[in-house]
């Protein structure tokens, strides 16, 4: 097998997991198998390995739960952060066109907190949840952006998308965390409720964004049952 | 009770003893077989196995000949060998009498 021929198949072997594209491109190699055989074989693995995760009603959930659902909802929170923030401070560009309500200053940093909040948690809990198809998450996560309506003429489209970073910051953190901490969950859940409350009361939140809270308060119940990612997919 | 490809793999790990590792039991499979055994279809079933105790695997050492990659070693547990026996005796006694087994 030529160099060019081995590095693509070192590249895709970068589905794998480290452990197994290790044994596998060593098995490869003592086998000595031409270039188009080796990608069949570790695209096969790869596609099997899908398989075995997708058996599983976690990686279902986690997508059509909480990523498909989570990215809609946020699209429009964000839309609702932006909007507030140009009525607060920047009066004369403000047009309304998005009922957004008469939040105040207080409640503007209330819903920042919340965004953060909904955001890295939904990142996080999909990530934990189904590790290996968290790819299929992200591309769930396309839908909403390509199909979803939201009159923000007055608005930057980009504000749409204030809510994706703390998301993959949040997906980041777990993919690579093994426990959830309990003093930290714990203070999450309590506080993002408080504040839901809060707002609810003040008449600064949809209905809808009561589905938001789910997964802070399964990862509250996840760290009390000290579940280990070993449960996870 | 163990699947056809599950025998293979933990009869030919078993042959191979100390030097059972993916490729190798690969190679023997192919050799018993004449079929090709896919990687795919072999990580797979050693993890199912791993999973159902009937097999143990650690990664080995690197070699030269695998481009100084480590090997996925194998190792049959007690509880794998009682496995493969039921299904060979199962697989003996079914036979008995049937035109392609000689006599």
């Amino acid at each position: 097998m030529g160099a060019t021929g081995w590095g693509l198949v070192e590249l895709v072997a970068r589905l794998l997991s480290p452990n197994e594209r290790e044994a596998v491109l060593g098995d490869l190699a003592e086998a000595n198998q031409n270039v188009l055989r080796s990608l069949f074989d570790v695209l096969g693995l790869y596609f099997r390995r899908q398989g075995v995760l997708w058996r599983d009603w976690r990686p279902w959930l986690a997508g059509f739960g909480v990523a498909l659902p989570s990215c809609y909802l946020l699209m429009g929170v964000s839309a609702s952060v932006t909007s507030t923030y140009v009525r607060l401070f920047d009066p004369k560009d403000y047009i309304p066109c998005w009922p957004t309500g008469r939040e105040g200053f207080i409640l503007f940093l209330c819903h920042i907190f919340l965004l953060i909040a909904w955001s890295w948690t939904a990142g996080f809990v999909v990530a934990w949840w189904s590790r290996g198809a968290v790819w299929v998450s992200a591309v769930l996560c396309l839908f909403p952006f390509c199909v979803a309506h939201f009159p923000i003429e007055s608005l930057p489209r980009a504000c749409l998308y204030l809510f994706l970073p703390l998301a993959i910051l949040g997906a980041r953190h777990g993919l690579r965390t093994m426990r959830v901490d309990a003093a930290f969950a714990s203070a999450l859940a309590v506080a993002v409720t408080a504040l839901m409350i809060l707002a609810w009361k003040c008449g600064a939140l949809w209905t809808l964004n009561w589905a938001l809270i789910w997964p802070v308060w399964y990862l509250f119940a996840a760290a009390r049952r000290r579940v280990p990612v070993a449960q996870t997919i | 009770m163990l699947g056809e490809f599950e025998y293979l793999l933990i009869t030919a790990a078993a042959a191979l003893g100390d030097d059972a590792y993916g490729a190798a039991i690969r190679e023997e499979i192919q050799s018993a077989t004449g079929h090709r055994c896919s990687i795919g279809a072999l990580y797979t079933t050693i993890d199912r196995l791993e999973t159902k105790g009937l097999v143990k695997t650690w990664m080995g050492e690197a070699t030269p000949e695998r481009g100084g990659r480590s090997k996925r070693m194998v190792r049959v547990t007690p509880k794998g060998v009682h496995a493969a026996k039921e299904f060979y005796s199962a697989i003996t006694r079914i036979s008995q009498g049937v035109s392609w087994v000689a006599h």
